[in-house]
């Protein structure tokens, strides 16, 4: 019974979203179902803090981890859904989606986060992803009567399937030579009983990193992303773009250090490609973009490969600089989804940010915070992470990687401060915005706080960043 | 000493005061400004009364706990080399805030705020004591200056926020990986603690050499990765130039002095040619191009180039002399350019015209104001007795020690640079009165005399009494050429 202790938080969640799909037709405004989610979310991160060391410290026949590293990754997907309830607000109830249905699939695809991030089992993690996959297709269409957004689930479907489709092939291969999916046992098998190197364990460690790049939309794996985020309403794309994220590198991040350590030159050379190109390509393309969900979704690429950066050297200290960048880069998104989301429709498209600094200061200034912290100037939260992942990445010997992330990251200022152009040098078009609505005011200054707490002291999240052990 | 943390409390009380005028009226902006920088000038005078000249060690040194797992602490400290930019900083602000009283009519909150947060920026790098603190401010300056620019500046100022932008982040991301790479190498960013370690390998010196190069050449400028700032000083408002010029430009030599000669003296040995040619190149390119111009903030701009030129001469001619008067020359340059910007500014107020051929005969409508930019005229051309000269003279003397053909080149830049400045007063001051400029009100009030006062004093002292500046250097720079002369184990290129 004590096992179930590890899974407090997300028994939480469950609970929350099935009672509230009980009570579903009786929600009539998003406003009610949101809070209620909040205090979901809350009650998740006491539950798991309140709790920590009380139970074992694995369960489930060694499937569940309740280790600081499971509680961390608890605490971003539980903010990323408060700060993602917070933000849908005025979208739902101007789309008429019924909000009790969102939030609880809101609530269940953190739950798959969740359980992905504490999962020390292959079949586990799976388990935990597609929970989160399945409920991100129903949210990226939940419009239904809006052919962008269905035309968005549908190949967010099928792609996503895919890679899920690998990832369990690769599963199954490493059971088939292992004998185990369990990672301690994955990891002793190849190292005493002389299987690592074996060829079919090195392409089912390609397998699950292809599967888990997927999720996390790294290049070349990251067709999906600019779509589904498009087609989908912002919070949901923010949702995805902070959560799925964390969720794919938790479960990266597990799998490299422990399951994968004897294979870790093979994991890494495919990680340091993956970063590589995710730098790149998520820089380069999202130059051309003038659509703001867009234009973050490319911006989400790139960020997967400077995460990745600190996977590469399988080491925990790299690890940690991976926690904090996921963390970081949550709350830095969804800062910047959150202004678009304040806007409304104009904020969706770039020129809708047309002298923004002259009709409304304060969320120019704010957009500018996200906006620098995205692109790695300090003194935010986004340089630190920056620095922590690039300077893994020089210990690990890729000198190389190192300068071509600073190199992208001065092309990406050139995209991310086109928006701070349109904002602050151009003359404002059209009625100025509205104020922002309450509630994403809240989201906003959580966001923006974290983010300039990450930077003016970046040893903050530090002491939270356990890896997994 | 003092009872406060004063190198904290002078950093970011402007930081503070960016923050208040943020949050409250519009129309106390400018007082806020005002009082802020005034009470950060004088919150800094101590550092100048108690400093103690005989020694080369880091004074008023404050050091907390900040990032243990990067062995980063917080560190605030001067030594002569940084303590008359510290009072460059402080001082340039307050003549910002002054001369922008009625120039900034729009937006004046977000403009008041961008310059004191650059304030803190300028403060901080010249006070940090290690390089990620360092970095910080580096970074930080970048934005303040890219509203300041873009927003307030002249009618290409998007283009020229923007081209400032991708340089100066261009150049510190090199400089980013640098000193990633030099954590990782020596376990630590201290400057005390990079510079007394053991010595990097010469490879590794070259390397970070580099890196830093890109950083610090972009914001000197060093020919040939100039070409942003004629755009951006141009562009900027005035209270933009003469920060760019004043103090922003001057960040990049520093970080010649404050971390490549000390930390990786055998690479220095090993670029030193090129470094010579390159700012030789600069002295003499920009000053002919400086002849072309018909902008008058154009021409300003250009001479930039030049007259930094001499101070990445003076750096790397690694003696005494030319050291010595690149570090005054620095001041000199801070002082009397952004005097010039002040001036410009001041008049392109009342006549809204930069082109020179639009001016003539101001000393006949503007004797007041002829009369400042005579005397600052003739401090940028060297005259003798202004403060230019003692800089000029004694980096051209290094040069000569150095090279011989180094200081050839350098009196050479001396004769250009007397003839553009000259010719320019001859053009805008003498001669026949423009009929347009007939019904202006143009000479100065009370308010832009006292914004010239401090500085056209400073040229007057300083051309007298360089000991006043020089007397501060002495025992840091004596240290630094130590630490850099042992070297020279790998040879030169």
């Amino acid at each position: 019974m004590t096992d179930l202790l590890l899974l407090l938080p997300e028994i939480v969640l469950v609970v929350m979203a099935l009672s509230l799909i009980v009570v579903a037709r009786r929600v009539e405004r998003a406003q009610s179902a949101a809070i209620f989610t909040v205090i979901a979310a809350a009650a998740a991160i006491f539950a798991g803090w309140a709790f920590s060391g009380a139970g074992p410290a694995t369960g489930f026949g060694a499937t569940i981890s309740g280790d600081g590293y499971a509680q961390f990754f608890n605490v971003l997907f539980a903010a990323n859904l408060a700060l993602a309830a917070l933000l849908s607000v005025k979208h739902l109830d101007a789309e008429h989606v019924r909000p009790a249905e969102f939030y609880a699939l809101l609530l269940l695809s953190s739950t798959g986060m969740m359980l992905a991030a504490a999962a020390t089992d292959l079949l586990v993690v799976y388990l935990g992803l597609e929970l989160m996959t399945l409920c991100s297709y129903i949210m990226v269409g939940i419009t239904r009567d809006r052919s962008i957004s269905n035309e968005a689930a549908i190949k967010y479907f099928l792609l996503a399937s895919f890679a899920s489709a690998l990832l369990l092939y690769g599963i199954s291969l490493a059971y088939g030579v292992t004998g185990a999916t369990d990672f301690q046992a994955i990891a002793s098998a190849a190292s005493s009983r002389g299987l690592a190197g074996h060829p079919l364990l090195l392409v089912a460690v390609a397998l699950v990193a292809v599967g888990l790049a997927f999720k996390i939309a790294a290049v070349p794996f990251h067709a999906w992303a600019p779509d589904a985020y498009q087609g989908a309403s912002a919070p949901v794309a923010a949702f995805l773009a902070a959560g799925s994220k964390a969720a794919g590198l938790a479960a990266l991040g597990r799998v490299g250090l422990i399951a994968f350590a004897p294979e870790q030159r093979v994991w890494a050379g495919i990680l340091v490609g993956l970063a590589a190109l995710s730098i790149a390509g998520g820089s380069l393309l999202a130059l051309s973009q003038s659509n703001m969900k867009r234009l973050l979704a490319y911006s989400s690429i790139a960020h997967a490969g400077y995460a990745l950066l600190g996977l590469v050297s399988g080491t925990p200290d790299g690890i940690s600089a991976t926690m904090t960048y996921s963390f970081v880069y949550a709350f830095m998104t969804l800062g910047a989804f959150g202004v678009v989301i304040g806007l409304g429709e104009r904020g969706e498209d770039l020129a809708g940010f047309r002298g923004l600094a002259a009709t409304a200061p304060g969320t120019a200034a704010l957009m500018l915070l996200f906006l620098l912290s995205l692109t790695g100037i300090p003194p935010t939260a986004g340089f630190a992470a920056k620095f922590g992942v690039i300077l893994n990445a020089v210990r690990s010997g890729h000198l190389v990687l190192a300068v071509l992330a600073v190199v992208c990251s001065v092309v990406s200022a050139f995209f991310y401060l086109r928006v701070a152009v349109y904002m602050y040098m151009t003359e404002p078009q059209g009625v100025a915005p509205g104020r922002l609505p309450a509630e994403v005011s809240a989201a906003l200054a959580v966001a923006a706080f974290l983010t300039i707490m990450g930077g003016m002291f970046p040893e903050t999240f530090t002491a939270w960043t356990v890896p997994p052990s | 000493m003092t009872t406060y943390p004063i190198l904290s409390v002078t950093t970011f009380l402007p930081l503070v005061g960016a923050a208040a005028i943020f949050f409250l009226n519009e129309r106390l902006a400018r007082w806020i400004a005002l009082a802020t920088t005034l009470a950060t000038l004088a919150l800094s005078v101590p550092l100048y009364l108690q400093f103690d000249k005989a020694s080369s060690a880091l004074q008023f040194v404050e050091v907390a706990r900040w990032i243990p797992s990067w062995n980063v602490s917080y560190g605030m400290g001067v030594d002569g080399i940084s303590l008359p930019f510290v009072f460059l900083s402080v001082l340039m602000s307050v003549l910002c805030v002054a001369v922008s009283w009625t120039a900034v009519q729009t937006r004046v909150r977000d403009f008041y705020a961008a310059l004191l947060v650059s304030e803190t920026a300028m403060v901080g790098l010249f006070a940090a004591t290690n390089f990620f603190l360092f970095y910080l401010f580096w970074e930080l300056m970048i934005v303040p200056l890219f509203l300041l620019i873009g927003v307030w500046g002249g009618p290409g100022r998007t283009y020229a926020a923007v081209k400032f932008l991708m340089f100066t982040l261009a150049g510190s991301v090199l400089m980013l990986v640098g000193l990633i790479a030099l954590l990782y190498l020596g376990n630590t960013l201290d400057f005390q603690e990079l510079a007394g370690a053991t010595r990097l390998n010469p490879t590794a010196q070259a390397w970070l050499f580099v890196a830093f190069l890109a950083a610090f050449a972009v914001k000197v400028p060093m020919f040939p990765v100039h070409t942003w700032l004629p755009d951006a000083h141009t562009e900027a408002p005035t209270a933009g130039s003469v920060i760019l010029a004043g103090i922003l430009l001057k960040m990049g030599a520093y970080g010649f002095l404050r971390i490549s000669l000390p930390i990786l003296p055998d690479a220095v040995q090993l670029f030193l040619t090129p470094m010579l040619v390159l700012s030789a190149t600069a002295i003499v390119y920009g000053a002919h191009v400086t002849l072309a111009q018909t902008d008058v903030k154009r021409l300003i701009a250009y001479s930039s180039i030049s007259h930094m030129g001499f101070v990445t001469l003076g750096i790397f001619t690694l003696n005494r002399n030319g050291v010595e008067g690149a570090i005054l020359q620095m001041v000199n340059h801070g002082i009397v350019t952004g005097a010039l910007f002040l001036c410009i500014g001041m008049i392109y107020e009342r006549t809204h015209t930069r082109e020179i051929a639009d001016y003539g005969g101001l000393a006949k409508v503007a004797p007041i104001y002829s009369t400042f930019l005579a005397l600052f005229c003739l401090a940028a051309a060297g005259f003798p007795g202004l403060n230019s000269f003692v800089g000029e003279f004694l980096i051209i003397s290094g040069g000569f020690k150095a090279r011989a053909w180094l200081g050839v080149m350098g009196v050479w830049g001396v004769a250009l640079g007397t003839t553009y400045i000259l010719w320019l007063y001859y053009r805008v001051v003498l001669g026949e009165v423009r009929p347009k400029l007939r019904e202006l009100r143009l000479d100065l009030n009370l308010r832009e005399v006292a914004t010239l006062v401090p500085l056209a004093l400073l040229v007057l002292v300083i051309g007298v009494y360089p000991e006043i500046v020089l007397s501060f250097l002495r025992a840091s720079v004596t240290q630094l050429l130590g630490a850099v002369s042992g070297a020279g184990t790998v040879g030169r290129l």
